[in-house]
């Protein structure tokens, strides 16, 4: 009894920060579904719309959302026995595994390439004006990669559920 | 640079292509079918 309410309690986690984290990327694509170029004056005054715009968006409980999405993911899969053959993609547990890989990529993507450069663009870290306004760019499409990912990773976690006859 | 993450539906469209890349890979080189 106590295993199965394990496996719900991770899987209800793994949902529950998993729609706080891709679901802040996905209003990020419903509201601003094109790139705005930041200029050096929206970044260089720190009193203008666009950049207090900027500083008032949520910037850490969506990045943290992300680890406890995947370490409910892996306890999910360690706690069903499969870790090691989702990992190293043997058997069916490879349609899971696939989406692990998928998932993994996007956490390093949010916290190796995503945030040290918001950082920059908010002046967390000091960088010059052209670098801010650079790093504005790569943050976006750090952003709309992992929205792109996103896709083939719910499709994987939905077939490695309801879906094994695709892969027969 | 333009790039197909400038808008959302190049985003999505990007997104599908890739789930059917994956697809196609897992199925026939992981699983074999």
């Amino acid at each position: 009894m106590m295993v199965h309410i394990l496996g719900l309690m991770l899987l209800w986690v793994h949902l529950f920060a998993g729609i706080i984290w891709i679901g802040h990327n996905y209003a990020n694509v419903v509201q601003r579904p094109g790139f705005r170029a930041l200029r050096p004056e929206d970044l260089g005054d720190e009193q203008s719309p666009t950049y207090m715009a900027l500083l008032g968006r949520e910037h850490g409980t969506f990045r943290y959302a992300a680890i406890v999405t995947w370490l409910a993911g892996v306890g999910m899969l360690w706690q069903r026995g499969m870790l090691f053959d989702a990992v190293t993609l043997r058997g069916y547990p490879a349609i899971i595994g696939t989406g692990f890989w998928i998932g993994t990529l996007m956490l390093l993507n949010l916290w190796l390439v995503l945030w040290p450069h918001q950082k920059k663009v908010l002046g967390f870290v000091s960088a010059p004006l052209e670098e801010r306004v650079r790093s504005a760019r790569i943050t976006f499409l750090s952003a709309r990669v992992n929205t792109m990912l996103s896709m083939p990773l719910l499709f994987f976690m939905a077939a490695s559920q309801h879906g094994i006859a695709l892969f027969a | 640079m333009k790039s197909p993450f400038d808008t959302a539906t190049g985003t999505i469209a990007l997104g599908l292509l890739l789930t059917l890349a994956l697809y196609l890979i897992v199925h026939s080189l992981v699983l074999g079918g």
